[in-house]
């Protein structure tokens, strides 16, 4: 049995809470093919849900010091040398996001977890999509001819996910979540409120400032608002979304592909977990007893129309974010890929700068390594093969060669060429002349590219390198 | 726990100057030289026999050395010990002479015919004790006289019960050994295996696997995780894993549960210890080491599990002139020492070379399971066949039939009957079930009581039948896990089943991906559309048609003169030759692409080339030749893999990259790495190339790597491997 156990971790720093879940997973070779795979992810550690320390009341700075130690006490726990790590991924998603220091906390999760590990703040399509994969890819994957529609309801976004077969198709955000408006836990005074939750109060002529409280009626104002823009968001049916302050809460819009049937619904983040918990009619939490609207927008949510769609249990609901990262932010890339400088890896945040072909013309090649050429730190393309036969590979090696040498690249200036077929390794020979070209060149195949901005890239490990992609497009 | 008796103090009488049998039939005057002509003379025409020159060459010849068999007495053949190429008594033959002396000088004086009809007319019980006089060799002998109603007859009055967790070979059962096979051992598709089997009532026996790799990590996972199905699932049964005794023997001192111990065995001491790399020894040892520590030995009164099957000392040309049949007689003679649980014959397991077709399969079968049992042993059988052999499905079940009517204590389940692992064809447990449906046998009592409580099985009116739960696997696992374990294993045809036997669409499945890879074995190379792809130069090897070189490995490993002489010293440091092998089809669906990224590649390093080899009809062991003939340093050869049961790998092609050894201080190095004084190759193999493995194109790239590595360190397969981690 060809197969070793590697380590994963998925971190998320969402508007209210904060968490990290640590597994193990076989990296496995397939019997036929030779691919290796991830397989069997087994939870050797899940920390409990705490609150995201801010510093002061207004939740708009995170407390890196509590965070860092939040960090450490995680990775003692759960028995975790952070150059152990295999992959995964550390998120900082809704209002925490938008905070001013998330850059910092950005940089500090990338100093503690190294390189295995993408660190990103505010990239919602990103969200969405791990969010969907920890919710309610192995429920899809079982009905591979229904639309599954995830709604990642948090306390600063709505992260919508409609897939098929387990994958994701198309992905959008919306800034709706429990905690754009703060109240004194337990009644409905007013104690904050983001810019945007101010700026639906006033549209709303809901005249109410910190310290005031608000009417049942006024809540409810606000939770039929937020329902409304959901439903236009699911249903496709623009309406509400295309005013001027529809248009400030639709932060990526979910475009629908025309013709499908009705998708299932899957709830997830800790508002899905209120959803959830609500239609199997567990006790329900006090209102506002988390400070924030979420049992509210929960309740209200099952009264919606929304609710006349099929739901499914979603997998990890309050914790789906945290899950998808840990499993499906990584892929492996094909045991046979090319490599020419294995000791310049890792890589990160190497920006994907496009697609070519054996079809390209040399000028779109030539035009393509060249913005690869100009990126200081290197880049990738996606290549797409026609026949995936032997003159295409040829021909393409070849004027991929001639450009490389055209663009005279130093030999530690990464190239990175992604294709989905299994033919990194020979598609390397050619381009660098069977190595007789100096070039920091890397080939990944069996990769599925994502339609993202960034790709990043782990240590060649056991034949295979980790591949991360972020900064996803809708 | 029997005493093991020391090998010095087995009385062996010394060997005799080889006797000439002559025998005159009506005019005729047949003569044979030595004890060994004249068994291999008197038995039934096999192939492995035929090709060591020791068949008969016609059925008077035949039975003229039956007849002069039937007239020697045991005391004969007790007097003249079959010996080694060296005129040594080797330990095989010295154990197989560790018999019941007083129950032997009771019958010494009598003829081999006599003999015979004696345990005609006898009972089990005196059959039995009869056996216990024998050694291999007079089993062998007495065996040649008995026809297949004799072989059977004889067979099923025998009954020999093992003890291990459970019981197996009562009277009345027919049981199996549930094996999982993997091609990459990966424990979900080991798992589904195993439910598979368990579902349909087979595992009985033993759950035992055959592992691909053969490391005591490995072992250990496979071991833990059998044991974990057991224990989980209650099963009362045995779990095995059959790696190499050494393995096994490791894991259990690291506490792995190695319940029961396997070693496949020989009937010649040089095969034993040249090949299986196993002492008389190391046996002894094993065999304390488990009576004193194996996991079962408070319980079990046996704990040792043999493999053997007919040509292995052949085919590795060191038989000692001795026939396959009594080479296996030998084989028990050996087993017997040790009191085993369990001892399988796979006699058809390895090809044409050996078993030529059905009939000779189902005749050695039988002859096997006589003198198994006639020794002493718990035989079970596994009436095997690989596609580039003329044995078929209908020939293997006719020999199942045969055999439980023999009295079979056990067959394998085998998914489908085909191996994913070992690439070869084996019974199923819808065979099994079959064979206890038609024969009114049942499995054993414990698993039996086991698979009742779970609706597998269920007693109407005193016979137990099929219950609700026979064949549905969804007992043991959900359909989203079925998914996930159905993705890791091939070869998968569906579970549904009608009666005891698959459905008719999971049997044309299977069927017909048996037929797609035997067609790919029996296709012809396509010569000329292969030369006008690629600029081939056409060499011969000594098969000239393709059932030659199916049937003759020999033949294909070797040049023509004429090839040979075409073939003359060049300059080139490496060489490409691509051939057959035992499938056309990997050649035609591979090679044009393949090759040229070769030629591109080795031009691009700068690497001098040769004009590519075709080869037809060629083995992997002509590459020896072309090497020493083109004197190059290294061959990269192409060659058609054995396909298995899936269409899709009936298209695969292994590259074997073959270095030669010129230089006196590497051939020194290889030879002490390998423990091998006269070595002068080492091998790198990569294997699985097809569009649905490592594809081509993407192989040829591979290769590229490999091939300079192999020049840089000048070495290849392990050594390559140890000396690739030190850098």
């Amino acid at each position: 049995m060809r197969s070793r156990l590697v380590t994963l971790i998925g971190l998320d720093f969402g508007s209210t809470t904060c968490s990290a879940v640590v597994a193990e997973a076989r990296l496995t070779e397939h019997c036929a093919t030779g691919r290796r795979e991830l397989e069997q992810a087994v939870t050797r550690y899940r920390s409990t849900l705490v609150m995201t320390p801010f510093v002061g009341q207004t939740e708009d700075v995170l407390d890196l010091e509590a965070v860092d130690q939040l960090i450490e006490g995680w990775l003692r726990a759960a028995e975790v040398k952070p150059d152990e790590l295999f992959g995964g991924g550390a998120l900082i998603t809704g209002l925490a996001a938008g905070t001013a220091n998330a850059t910092q906390l950005t940089a500090l999760l990338r100093k503690r977890l190294q390189d295995a590990v993408i660190a990103t703040a505010s990239d919602p399509c990103l969200e969405s999509f791990v969010a969907f994969m920890g919710s309610c890819a192995k429920a899809s994957g079982k009905e591979p001819q229904t639309p599954f529609l995830n709604l990642d309801i948090g306390g600063g976004t709505t992260n919508l996910a409609l897939g098929m077969n387990g994958e994701v198709l198309r992905t959008g955000c919306l800034q709706i979540g429990a905690r754009h408006l703060r109240f004194a836990p337990g009644t409905l005074r007013l104690t904050g409120a983001s810019p945007l939750g101010r700026r639906q109060l006033q549209y709303l002529g809901i005249a109410k400032e910190l310290g005031e409280t608000l009417r049942l009626a006024e809540i409810e104002c606000l939770l039929d608002y937020y329902v409304t823009l959901l439903h236009s968001a699911c249903t496709g049916q623009r309406g509400e979304l295309q005013t001027a302050l529809g248009q400030q809460f639709e932060q990526v819009e979910l475009r629908i592909p025309e013709g499908l049937p009705p998708p299932k619904l899957a709830f997830s983040g800790g508002v899905g977990a209120l959803i959830h918990a609500r239609l199997a009619g567990d006790t329900q939490p006090p209102s506002t007893c988390y400070g924030d609207l979420g049992p509210h927008l929960a309740e209200r949510i099952v009264r919606s129309p929304l609710l006349h769609g099929e739901i499914v249990q979603s997998e990890h609901a309050g914790r789906a974010t945290v899950y998808g990262l840990l499993e499906h932010a990584t892929v492996i890339s094909g045991s046979t890929l090319f490599v020419s400088r294995p000791e310049l890896l890792p890589l990160r945040d190497l920006p994907i700068l496009g697609s070519i072909s054996s079809q390209s013309s040399p000028i779109a090649l030539h035009d393509a390594l060249l913005l690869l050429r100009r990126s200081p730190g290197g880049g990738a393309l996606r290549v797409r093969l026609f026949t995936a036969g032997l003159h295409e590979l040829r021909t393409l090696g070849v004027r991929l060669q001639e450009s490389i040498r055209a663009l005279h690249f130093p030999p530690t200036h990464p190239i990175v060429l992604l294709l989905a077929e299994n033919l990194g390794k020979v598609l390397g020979a050619y381009v660098t002349g069977f190595s007789a070209l100096n070039i920091n060149l890397l080939v990944l195949d069996e990769i599925s590219v994502r339609s993202a901005r960034f790709v990043q890239l782990g240590r060649l490990q056991d034949q295979v390198i980790p591949v991360s992609f972020y900064g996803l497009l809708p | 726990m029997p005493t093991l008796t020391p090998l010095s103090a087995i009385p062996v009488p010394s060997p005799q100057p080889e006797q000439t049998y002559t025998r005159e039939l009506l005019g005729r005057r047949f003569s044979f030289v030595g004890l060994k002509r004249l068994l291999g003379a008197a038995d039934y025409s096999k192939a492995g026999d035929r090709s060591a020159g020791l068949s008969a060459h016609s059925e008077v010849e035949r039975e003229a050395a039956r007849s002069i068999l039937s007239e020697l007495t045991l005391a004969h053949l007790y007097e003249h010990p079959l010996t080694d190429d060296k005129g040594h008594v080797d330990a095989v033959m010295r154990v197989n002479y560790d018999i019941e002396q007083e129950s032997f000088r009771a019958l010494s004086g009598l003829t081999l015919g006599a003999l015979k009809d004696h345990l005609l007319q006898a009972e089990g019980v005196e059959i039995s004790r009869v056996g216990q006089a024998l050694t291999g060799v007079m089993a062998a002998a007495l065996t040649r006289l008995c026809d297949p109603h004799e072989l059977i007859f004889l067979s099923q009055k025998i009954h020999r019960p093992t003890q291990a967790r459970t019981l197996l070979g009562a009277p009345g059962t027919l049981s199996s050994r549930l094996q999982p096979n993997h091609p990459t051992d990966d424990l979900r598709g080991l798992t589904l295996l195993l439910y598979a089997g368990l579902s349909i009532g087979s595992g009985d026996a033993l759950l035992g696997v055959n592992p691909a790799v053969d490391t005591v990590e490995n072992v250990a996972a496979i071991v833990n995780l059998l044991d974990r199905v057991r224990r989980t699932l209650g099963v009362p049964t045995q779990i095995c894993c059959l790696g190499h005794i050494k393995t096994q023997l490791a894991c259990l001192a690291q506490g792995v549960p190695i319940e029961i111990l396997f070693q496949s065995v020989a009937g010649t001491e040089s095969t034993l210890v040249g090949e299986f790399d196993v002492t008389i020894e190391l046996l002894d040892e094993a065999y304390r080491t488990m009576a004193a520590r194996g996991p079962l030995h408070e319980q079990a009164r046996q704990f040792l599990y043999f493999e053997t099957g007919q040509g292995s000392e052949f085919t590795y040309g060191k038989h000692n002139g001795i026939d396959m049949s009594t080479t296996e007689a030998l084989c028990y003679g050996l087993c017997r020492r040790y009191d085993p649980f369990m001892v399988n014959n796979v006699t058809g397991f390895i090809g044409p070379e050996t078993h030529l077709d059905s009939f000779e399969m189902i005749v050695s079968n039988l002859q096997d399971h006589f003198m198994g049992k006639l020794l002493g042993l718990p035989m079970g059988m596994a009436p095997c066949y690989t596609l580039h052999s003329r044995i078929t499905q209908e020939g293997q079940q006719l020999a199942t039939e045969l055999l439980t009517a023999a009295g079979a204590n056990y067959y394998m389940d085998v998914c489908h009957g085909s191996d994913r692992m070992l690439a070869y064809f084996d019974t199923s447990g819808h065979d099994v079930q079959t064979l206890r449906e038609i024969h009114g046998k049942r499995p054993g009592a414990e698993y039996l009581q086991w698979a009742i409580a779970r609706g597998i099985f269920q007693e109407e009116s005193g016979r137990i039948v099929r219950g609700r739960a026979w064949g549905d696997i969804g007992q043991f696992v959900s359909q989203s896990e079925l998914a996930t374990l159905l993705a890791a294993t091939p070869g998968m045809h569906g579970f549904a089943t009608a009666g005891p036997r698959p459905s008719e669409s999971v049997s044309r499945s299977s069927r017909l991906h048996q037929a797609i890879a035997r067609e790919a074995i029996y296709t012809e190379l396509e010569v000329q559309s292969l030369q006008a792809a690629l600029p081939f130069r056409i060499i011969h090897t000594a098969a000239g048609s393709k059932e030659a070189h199916l049937q003759s490995p020999d033949l294909g490993a070797r040049l023509t003169q004429r090839s040979a002489d075409i073939l003359l010293t060049e300059t080139h440091r490496v060489q490409i030759a691509v051939s057959d092998g035992l499938s056309a089809a990997a050649v035609h669906h591979n090679i044009p692409e393949l090759v040229p990224v070769l030629l591109d590649g080795l031009q691009g390093l700068g690497l001098s080339v040769g004009q590519p080899i075709l080869a037809p009809y060629g083995r992997v062991k002509l590459a020896e030749s072309l090497l020493d003939r083109l004197d190059a340093e290294l061959l990269v050869y192409l060659i058609g893999e054995r396909p298995g049961g899936d269409a899709q790998a009936s298209c695969s092609l292994s590259a074997y990259l073959v270095y030669r050894l010129r230089d006196p201080a590497v051939q020194e190095a290889a030879a002490r790495f390998a423990h091998s004084p006269n070595i002068r190759f080492e091998y790198s193999v990569l294997s699985n190339i097809h569009q649905g493995g490592l594809p081509p194109l993407e192989a040829g790239a591979v290769l590229l790597e490999k091939i300079r590595d192999i020049l840089r360190h000048q070495a290849a397969g392990n050594r390559l491997t140890a000396l690739l981690h030190t850098h």
